[in-house]
């Protein structure tokens, strides 16, 4: 069995008085995409922001390469390698595509390669070397997903997590996106996907995990949870559309 | 009405201090969501330190400027530090407020304590020259101080855009959280605001010493100024809030020209009520900074 | 927590009657404490105000000293020009009407700021409303009497001797009840809608609480409070100008007396007061100017260390600090 990149044990968050992860554990190994999925709420984000040292656990371990990582900050964990694409993109809306870009090469480490990277960005996502000097703002949801997961890029990560790419793109868009995303993982990169839309994900990822309210409710294969009964009623519905 | 145009020009160089408060609150605002209401009494602190440094050490001002502001720069990481880091991370605009108001109050106390109430100016030997054409006069002075205006928009334009802190900053004013996941720290970005902001209360300090007289209570009135200056030019834009100073400047000639000495302040502070109500994000102004979530 | 409200309530109580008789056995006119506890009462009530629109509702308001000198002017101008023409001395229809009209100026200005501004915008229109209400007053010629104000000791009735006592009573009663009219609005449905607010003013419009409504009284009825306060206070000194009641002090002092005694408490005011008052009191007698750089101090070691005041302490007020995200 390959190494697991990241292991998250029973990890616990609560906002103030509110729980948010009730003794969460997944597992991610090297080199594949692992999914998770869940109705809005269940805290796939807050999880994802747990991971990257946004937020901090009450309890639980989040272990990178076996490391606990539990006292670096989050420019730390960058710099391991751990990056997150937040939902909804966040991209910086006055600045250039390129400007983006070398933001996240930031860290010294990063920024060593920043050639490198900026070639690696350009070949996957060829869109954006045409819009290079261009406002980030003003391009389209498809563009911004792929410019928000090339920042990403741009930190040589180990690790991508990746929150929502689907979200306000057309079917065609999203596929799109997530073929690339499969093109991401096939050079190296492992990737841990939250998704709403379950169908796709589940299609491209090697292990999937859903989450209801703060807890973890099922794992397994991506094909085992594709033909589980239970999450086609609950989650995919009948011809595997989004939520 | 040459008369006019020697008041517009007056006006200009009378904002160009304006001005260079008004980027220094812009930037401090852009990433730390405060408005730094000490400003002003760090302009005046400042003041006071060039204002010393002639006296006792016969240093002319404009040389000072090259120890007062690295002076004030390492004053503003420190002020930073020491007071806001913590607030800042928090965002917790009500303490970090009430915080300026406290350094605010303490400062311009400690002004009066040790240099008493009298107001002081500089008596350089040179500010008397004039520039005298087309029938208008310009102080020598004057100009320079509306040349170092520009000067600090400039340099602090250039800092945003082609550095790659300045380029953090930028983002950081955006979207604090944002530029974190990245890994930037943004307790940093914040501080290397924050200092630039005083570093330029150190300029306008230099600035103020060699053309005005001033005493420990004009701090607090000269931070409104700049506030005003600021929402005039709106947020977000370095020569927007230069702008807004210059603009505040002819506005307030003009009216002491036409209405009365007695009644520029009202015209000031008036201007301010109507622009926050009406048109809060400026002249030149990003929306959505100002205006309510 | 009942026998926690018991204990302070049995406190207040105590303090009450102590305050309210001491009178009685000290001369209040001649004695020292009278004039100290005379002007601590005056700030308490002030304070409370500010506390009910910045500490209770979160909105921070940098304009008490305009709604104190609007209240002085009042109570003032009227007494001036004899327009009530009741020659009372302490009328109480003057000291309800500098209640009135710092009351409707919060409205009229609160409503354009509070519903366009965020909080520190907010703040700063209160600022420049204060600077534009001193400027108006200063340059009011003969209406406010200008830059010397109003001379108001011919006004007083012939026979009335000038006693504190009567000063010190009607501070410490108008101070109860502002404290009182604080604690009422504050533990009823409009004290949870401010709190709300406070808290998460998206949130609390999502439940169909009315932002504006609750912002604007709030900063209204806190205005209120500093207008009587001026009244009070214009009694005493029989004088008003723009030098003495529309000064800095008024805006600063209260601020600092809420935020140390415990901001969003009934009692933190009461405390803060006592303390500052007491700072600067004995502390102009050492070293002369010193008490305003150690106010400087003490409010930027409070937001510093005690956000929430020092009443604030142990209790789960929130006050001002801000808890840290995703607690651990």
């Amino acid at each position: 069995m390959a190494n697991q990149l990241l292991e998250v044990k029973e990890l616990s968050v609560a906002y103030g008085d509110v729980r948010a992860l009730w003794d969460v554990s997944l597992e991610v190994e090297e080199g594949s995409i692992v999914a998770l999925v869940g109705a809005n709420g269940a805290g796939k984000t807050t999880l994802l922001k747990t991971i990257s040292g946004l937020l901090h656990p009450i309890h639980g371990h989040i272990l990178f390469e076996g490391e606990d990582l539990v006292q670096l900050n989050t420019k730390h964990r960058v710099a391991k390698g751990i990056v997150m694409v937040p939902e909804g993109r966040r991209l910086f809306q006055a600045l250039t595509v390129l400007e983006n870009l070398r933001l996240g090469a930031y860290l010294p480490k990063a920024r060593a390669d920043y050639d490198d990277s900026l070639e690696r960005v350009f070949t996957l996502f060829p869109v954006l070397k045409d819009r290079m000097n261009g406002k980030a703002g003003l391009m389209s949801g498809g563009e911004q997903q792929m410019l928000a997961i090339g920042r990403a890029v741009m930190a040589r990560p180990r690790l991508v997590m990746i929150d929502e790419a689907s979200l306000g793109l057309s079917p065609i868009l999203t596929r799109t996106i997530f073929e690339l995303i499969v093109a991401l993982n096939v050079q190296g990169t492992t990737v841990l996907l939250v998704e709403q839309n379950i169908h796709m994900a589940l299609k491209i990822c090697s292990k999937a995990y859903v989450m209801k309210t703060g807890h973890i409710v099922l794992s397994g294969t991506g094909e085992e949870l594709l033909a589980d009964a239970d999450v086609r009623k609950a989650y995919v519905g009948e011809r595997g559309s989004r939520l | 009405m040459s008369s006019l145009v020697q008041i517009l020009i007056n006006g200009l160089l009378l904002g160009s201090m304006y001005g260079i408060a008004a980027i220094g609150l812009s930037l401090i605002f852009g990433t730390m969501r405060i408005i730094f209401i000490a400003q002003g009494t760090m302009i005046v602190f400042f003041a006071y330190l060039t204002y010393w440094s002639f006296v006792k050490a016969g240093i002319d001002p404009y040389l000072s400027l090259l120890t007062v502001v690295p002076f004030a720069f390492v004053v503003g990481l420190g002020l930073f530090y020491l007071l806001f880091r913590k607030a800042a991370a928090l965002e917790d605009r009500n303490v970090s407020l009430l915080l300026a108001v406290g350094l605010m109050y303490l400062v311009d106390n400690l002004i009066l304590r040790v240099w008493s109430a009298t107001p002081r100016g500089l008596d350089i030997s040179y500010s008397g020259a004039m520039i005298v054409a087309w029938g208008i006069r310009v102080s020598w002075l004057r100009l320079a101080l509306l040349g170092l205006a520009f000067g600090s928009a400039v340099v602090v334009f250039v800092f945003l855009k082609k550095t790659r802190v300045g380029t953090a900053v930028r983002a950081a004013s955006e979207d604090m959280e944002a530029t974190t996941i990245l890994g930037i720290n943004s307790v940093w970005v914040c501080a290397i605001s924050f200092a630039i902001g005083i570093a330029l209360a150190g300029v306008a300090g230099v600035g103020m010493a060699t053309v005005y007289s001033f005493d420990y209570q004009f701090g607090f009135t000269f931070a409104i100024k700049a506030l005003v200056a600021l929402a005039l030019g709106g947020m977000g834009n370095v020569f927007g809030a230069l702008a807004g100073g210059l603009l505040l400047g002819v506005i307030e000639n003009l009216a002491a020209y036409y209405i009365g000495i007695a009644w520029i302040e009202v015209a000031s502070y008036g201007i301010f009520m109507l622009v926050l109500i009406f048109l809060p994000q400026g002249l030149f102004g990003r929306r959505g900074l100002v205006k309510k979530v | 927590m009942n026998r926690r409200k018991l204990i302070w309530a049995g406190f207040g109580a105590l303090a009450v009657v102590f305050f309210g008789t001491l009178p009685f056995y000290y001369d209040v006119h001649r004695g020292q404490w009278g004039i100290f506890f005379f002007n601590v009462f005056v700030y308490v009530i002030v304070a409370q105000g500010w506390n009910l629109i910045s500490g209770y509702t979160g909105q921070i308001s940098l304009g008490q000293n305009a709604f104190f000198g609007v209240g002085a002017y009042t109570m003032a101008l009227l007494w001036f020009n004899d327009v009530t023409k009741t020659g009372y001395y302490f009328d109480p229809v003057l000291m309800i009407l500098s209640g009135v009209t710092p009351f409707i100026l919060a409205v009229l200005v609160g409503v354009p700021l509070l519903s366009r501004l965020r909080g520190d915008y907010f703040a700063f229109g209160t600022l420049g409303m204060g600077m534009i209400v001193t400027v108006l007053f200063i340059n009011g010629g003969m209406f406010t009497g200008g830059a010397e104000g109003r001379m108001l000791v011919p006004k007083m009735p012939p026979g009335v001797v000038f006693n504190l006592r009567t000063h010190y009573w009607v501070a410490f009663l108008v101070a109860v009840l502002a404290t009182l009219v604080v604690y009422f609005m504050t533990s009823s449905r409009v004290g949870l809608a401010l709190k709300a607010i406070r808290e998460d003013e998206v949130s609390a419009a999502s439940h169909g609480v009315n932002v504006l409504r609750y912002k604007v009284l709030a900063f209204a009825v806190g205005a209120s409070m500093a207008g009587v306060a001026g009244s009070i206070y214009g009694y005493y000194l029989l004088q008003v100008t723009p030098s003495n009641v529309l000064t800095q002090n008024w805006l600063f002092y209260p601020i600092l007396m809420v935020v140390l005694g415990g901001t969003g408490t009934i009692l933190g005011p009461w405390l803060g007061a006592f303390l500052i008052y007491l700072m600067s009191w004995y502390g102009d007698q050492y070293v002369a100017g010193f008490s305003p750089i150690l106010s400087g101090i003490v409010i930027i070691l409070v937001m510093l260390f005690l956000p929430s005041g020092i009443i604030g302490l142990g209790q789960k007020v929130p006050g001002l600090g801000k808890r840290g995200r995703g607690s651990g």
